[in-house]
């Protein structure tokens, strides 16, 4: 039985040789079993340490608690890395520049949210500058929640990072499917969140416009980007099943 | 002015095309971005630099990365519910926030703080300061980057010790380092049993290390080579910004509001202020140092008398409309590790009054920033990441 390619998210010359001879096949489970044993211990971290939790993120590095000790080096090039640990309040005027950083580190790349700012916003969720959680533009794979999290929840964040990635060596592929899809054009920060009851439409007015003021929706603009908003809603609404 | 020496060198080493007339921008500058996501910025701040070859000619700093509207924020919240949301403005020494926010709602509602209270807020604050000041010094020599023993080697030591403090302060509030710890008119949290003895143990411990730390720093020539003259902020230029703090007093500057101005208990102990000519990075971490060791001294003079009485000037309030409203408007200032760090507040908004009407941050981080354009050129980039690493501005309290 063919393997299926779709599931595919990295490529190595030893994992693309294994696929183009016939009857080597099976050896690839093999290769992506050592390969991701490789990505597993040996987790580089590119931090976008931007406020308080960037702090506790020095702790996590520095001596007591020691996050080397799992493989995990903090790195200053988003491309020398494998993990990007967002730690912090990110804003409208900072988020383009995350996307931008995520975009530049090479596959297979995992994103963690440290601290309620990055996941969902935390009290500043409902000021026009902040985003309201990073998953409104890249995808997220492990959530720390505090406020700040302690250098120890952080090192079990990373530590079921791990896990996640032994589980999709194993043939199970976590949570795949909700990684959205790469997109064209920025639309970052996906603003507003839809549906949310404690966000005003007048507050969603105005984070679009100040998006969108930013320049990074040349040719958009505010009135497509609401509609926009409008039909995501309304395709929302009738995906969902009738109770 | 009899010109000092260090000052005399940083002239010196400035460049002579420093007059930006005679450049043809187009053909000789490039321009070079330092930030937002930069190692050695300390938070999300940018630098857009000017080089002629390696020298920087012209600076535009670039801030707004971090704002998180707390001002605003301030308007819809009542006076209670916002006491822990101001640890998060200059999050590394949360503490001073706290308490220049409880001081000017204080001075609004004309509220007295218990002379026990008081006291221990004077405690909590110096604690606070060995802390920011230890993890201002480890990042500074990462941002040396060889200069001491390796890059990282003392940045690692400092956290080593600042752990300690946070260890004294989980003990007392539970929490590591966001603490909502202060209430109007009084402390929250009691000093448990037992807790002298580990403050003790903890400055008795940072106290044994600090000279390792200067051996590294005083006695090494490449540490010397690159900070002094470099970055020199002289009183004058000070005084003109609008600069306070370390940065300050290291040029030459006799300030501090707690022996100037005393608030708390500083009325009562005898506060010697640390201060330095050159105006240097090299002066500012002395100022530094000698601050830490100042409050080492000054937490052992404290922890042993803590006096009897009561913690809160009244009962602690049970819901967050309970607050009165209050008319009028008052201003509150602390010296925080950065400078002097004050809140001025108009009452009587929202939620019935119990909200300010109007809440204003004078941040020391955000005046800081303020030198670089003066300061920077004629250097070259490296020393651009030592003078950012010896002034130590916190983004979350520049842009709020
Ligand atoms: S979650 Fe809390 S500690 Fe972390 S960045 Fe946000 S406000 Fe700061």
């Amino acid at each position: 039985m063919a393997v299926d390619e779709s599931y595919r998210t990295y490529s190595h010359p030893v994992y693309d040789f294994m696929m183009k001879v016939p009857g080597l096949d099976v050896m690839t489970t093999t290769v992506d079993k050592l390969l991701s044993f490789g990505s597993e211990a040996s987790l580089w971290i590119f931090p976008v340490a931007t406020s308080c939790c960037g702090i506790e993120f020095m702790a996590l590095a520095a001596s007591r608690v020691d996050a080397d000790r799992m493989g995990a080096i903090v790195r200053g090039s988003p491309r020398h890395s494998d993990v990007m640990i967002v730690a912090g309040t990110i804003t409208v005027k900072m988020a383009p520049r995350v996307k931008k950083l995520w975009d530049q580190m090479p596959e297979p790349k995992w994103a963690i949210a440290v601290g309620s700012c990055a996941i969902s916003g935390d009290f500043y969720r409902n000021i026009y500058s902040v985003v309201p959680g990073i998953d409104t533009f890249i995808p997220v794979d492990v959530y720390v929640p505090g406020c700040p999290p302690n250098p120890e929840a952080m090192m079990h964040g990373l530590i079921r990072l791990q896990e996640k990635i032994r589980a999709s060596a194993n043939g199970r592929d976590v949570n795949r499917e909700a990684r959205p899809e790469a997109v064209h054009h920025q639309r970052l920060p996906r603003l507003p969140i839809l549906g949310d009851p404690a966000r005003t439409s007048e507050l969603d007015r105005q984070q679009v416009a100040s998006a969108a003021s930013l320049g990074w929706w040349d040719e958009l603009n505010l009135e497509q980007a609401l509609d926009s908003v409008a039909k995501d809603l309304a395709d929302e609404s009738e995906s969902e099943p009738k109770v | 002015m009899e010109m000092i020496p260090h000052v005399a060198k940083a002239r010196r080493r400035a460049n002579p095309y420093l007059d930006l007339g005679s450049y043809d921008p187009e053909a000789d500058l490039m321009v070079l971005n330092l930030g937002p996501q930069h190692p050695s910025t300390h938070g999300v701040f940018r630098l857009k630099l000017y080089l002629d070859g390696e020298i920087i000619v012209k600076v535009v700093p670039f801030v707004g990365y971090l704002h998180r509207g707390v001002e605003k924020l301030c308007e819809k919240l009542t006076m209670v519910q916002l006491i822990p949301i101001f640890d998060k403005n200059d999050y590394v020494s949360p503490m001073m926030n706290e308490q220049s926010l409880v001081m000017a709602f204080e001075a609004l509602l004309g509220i007295e703080v218990p002379r026990r209270a008081r006291y221990v807020r004077t405690l909590l604050a110096e604690l606070q300061r060995i802390a920011s000041h230890l993890l201002w010094l480890g990042a500074f020599a990462m941002d040396l980057g060889g200069a001491l023993g390796g890059g990282s080697t003392l940045f690692m030591y400092c956290f080593r010790e600042r752990e300690l403090i946070l260890d004294v302060f989980e003990d007392l509030t539970g929490c590591r380092f966001h603490y909502n710890t202060h209430m109007i008119g009084g402390n929250r949290h009691d000093v448990p049993a037992g807790w002298a003895t580990k403050v003790h143990a903890a400055i008795n411990a940072i106290e044994t290390r600090l000279p390792e730390y200067e051996t590294f720093l005083i006695t090494n020539d490449i540490y010397i080579e690159r900070t002094r003259g470099v970055g020199v902020v002289d009183g004058q230029l000070s005084m003109d910004l609008g600069i306070t703090g370390p940065v300050l007093r290291a040029g030459g500057v006799d300030h501090d509001l707690r022996r100037d101005a005393p608030y708390h208990c500083y009325d009562e102990i005898e506060v010697r202020v640390a201060t330095a000519t050159a105006g240097d990075c090299e002066a500012r971490a002395a100022v530094r140092m000698a601050e830490i060791r100042e409050s080492i001294r000054l937490v052992r003079e404290l922890i042993d008398n803590i006096p009897e009485g009561p913690l809160g000037a009244r009962k602690p309030i049970k819901t967050p409309l309970a607050e009165k409203a209050a008319k009028g408007h008052a201003y509150a200032a602390v010296e925080s590790p950065r400078g002097e760090l004050g809140i001025y507040v108009i009452g009587g908004g929202d939620n019935k009054g119990a909200s300010p009407y109007r809440l204003k941050i004078r941040s020391p981080s955000l005046h800081v920033l303020g030198c670089l354009p003066y300061i920077l050129p004629g250097h070259s980039v490296s020393d651009a990441v030592a003078v950012l690493g010896s002034v130590d501005p916190i983004m979350g309290e520049v842009d709020r």
